[in-house]
């Protein structure tokens, strides 16, 4: 529906349409399009920690293997399946502020964050077993055998990816849960609705760095 | 200041509708969810099969289309404009090439030893 100049100006004098901007669905591209960018710089900074782990994988394939055996496997995949219907649970969301629906979408959000602390609080138990395992380097790190530094590298490796992502996702139920509360106090609607919208694309992208982390960290070696 | 000339009447003419405003059915979620742990509970299934570095393939293969599902339908990038999927495919883009040509220079030393 082509919104008329009167439209336009009511919503530039309702502070929903910044003046640098032709019409609403500029201003939303425009916000879209800028957040992809930061997000491009975020797939880079988790892209290193990966380019590390491939090389020193090529370099040490046993040693990664028995390594990856000592990770717990059906934590992972459950804080997987969490961060899955975590994101779904934003989508709704979102879907939810578009149709009005406000007190649904605060809801929903405030579940999107419950299901992210849930996926950090399942991680510091994972963070505690490796603990009481003697599995952290440079702290209580105790393993022999021939594959002994290949597995220290891989924990290394793993601390860095899985504290970075936690990092990220400790981020983003701030984030949301924050919203979460503006939502339920009506900040939000279907005329106004981006911010949401950035910070579920944010959410989206923690999930996939989580997507690749998974059969990295936790699958291999599973059938040897 | 609110006398500001905006938009202009080409503008008004050409103006797109808004992909975002698209409203996606539930059922349309659910499927992408449902799909996803499917994927999930496949990816930890096949990597208790022994099949060597296919193990591997397949989980990133996995991951890959996992990764296509949450950005086409979760991050709507089936309805972004040309311009925005451009620049959310860069990311990956630039990835690529990145580990691709370190790949290269690794993977090749064996056989092409350095000049000196």
């Amino acid at each position: 529906m082509n919104a008329t100049t009167a439209e336009l100006e009511s919503l530039r004098e309702r502070g929903l349409l910044e003046k640098q901007f032709d019409d609403p669905v500029q201003q939303r591209e425009a916000a879209t399009l800028g957040m992809w960018v930061f997000l491009s710089t975020e797939i880079l900074f988790f892209g290193v920690l990966f380019a590390s782990y491939t090389i020193c994988r090529i370099l040490y394939p046993h040693g990664f293997a028995a390594a990856s055996r000592e990770t717990d496997m059906l934590l992972g995949s459950n804080e997987t399946a969490v961060l899955l219907v975590s994101s779904t649970l934003m989508a709704f969301g979102v879907r939810a502020i578009k149709l009005d629906q406000r007190t649904l979408a605060a809801c929903l959000f405030a579940g999107t964050a419950a299901l992210g602390v849930t996926f950090l609080t399942m991680h510091g138990f994972e963070y505690h077993k490796e603990y009481t395992e003697h599995l952290i380097p440079g702290l209580n790190f105790a393993r022999g055998g021939p594959y002994a530094r290949a597995i220290e590298l891989f924990f290394c490796l793993y601390y860095f990816i899985t504290g970075f992502h936690s990092l990220h996702v400790l981020v983003g139920v701030g984030v949301i849960g924050t919203l979460a509360l503006r939502v339920a106090r009506g900040s939000f609607g279907p005329e106004r609705y981006t911010t949401l919208e950035l910070a579920a694309l944010y959410w989206h992208l923690v999930d996939i760095v989580w997507i690749f982390v998974y059969p990295l960290i936790y699958l291999v070696g599973r059938s040897g | 200041m609110n006398a500001t000339p905006r938009p202009p009447e080409h503008a008004q003419e050409e103006r797109r509708k808004d992909p975002s405003a698209h409203i996606t059915p539930v059922w349309h979620y659910l499927l992408v969810l449902a799909t996803l742990l499917l994927l999930l509970l496949a990816s930890a299934l096949s990597a208790l099969i022994r099949l060597g570095y296919w193990n591997t393939i397949i989980n990133l293969g996995i991951s890959c289309i996992k990764t296509l599902l949450v950005m086409l339908f979760f991050m709507h990038e089936t309805e972004a404009r040309r311009l925005t999927r451009t620049t959310s495919a860069l990311g990956f883009v630039w990835l690529t090439v990145m580990i691709g040509l370190m790949l290269a220079d690794f993977l090749s030393r064996a056989y092409v030893p350095p000049p000196w």
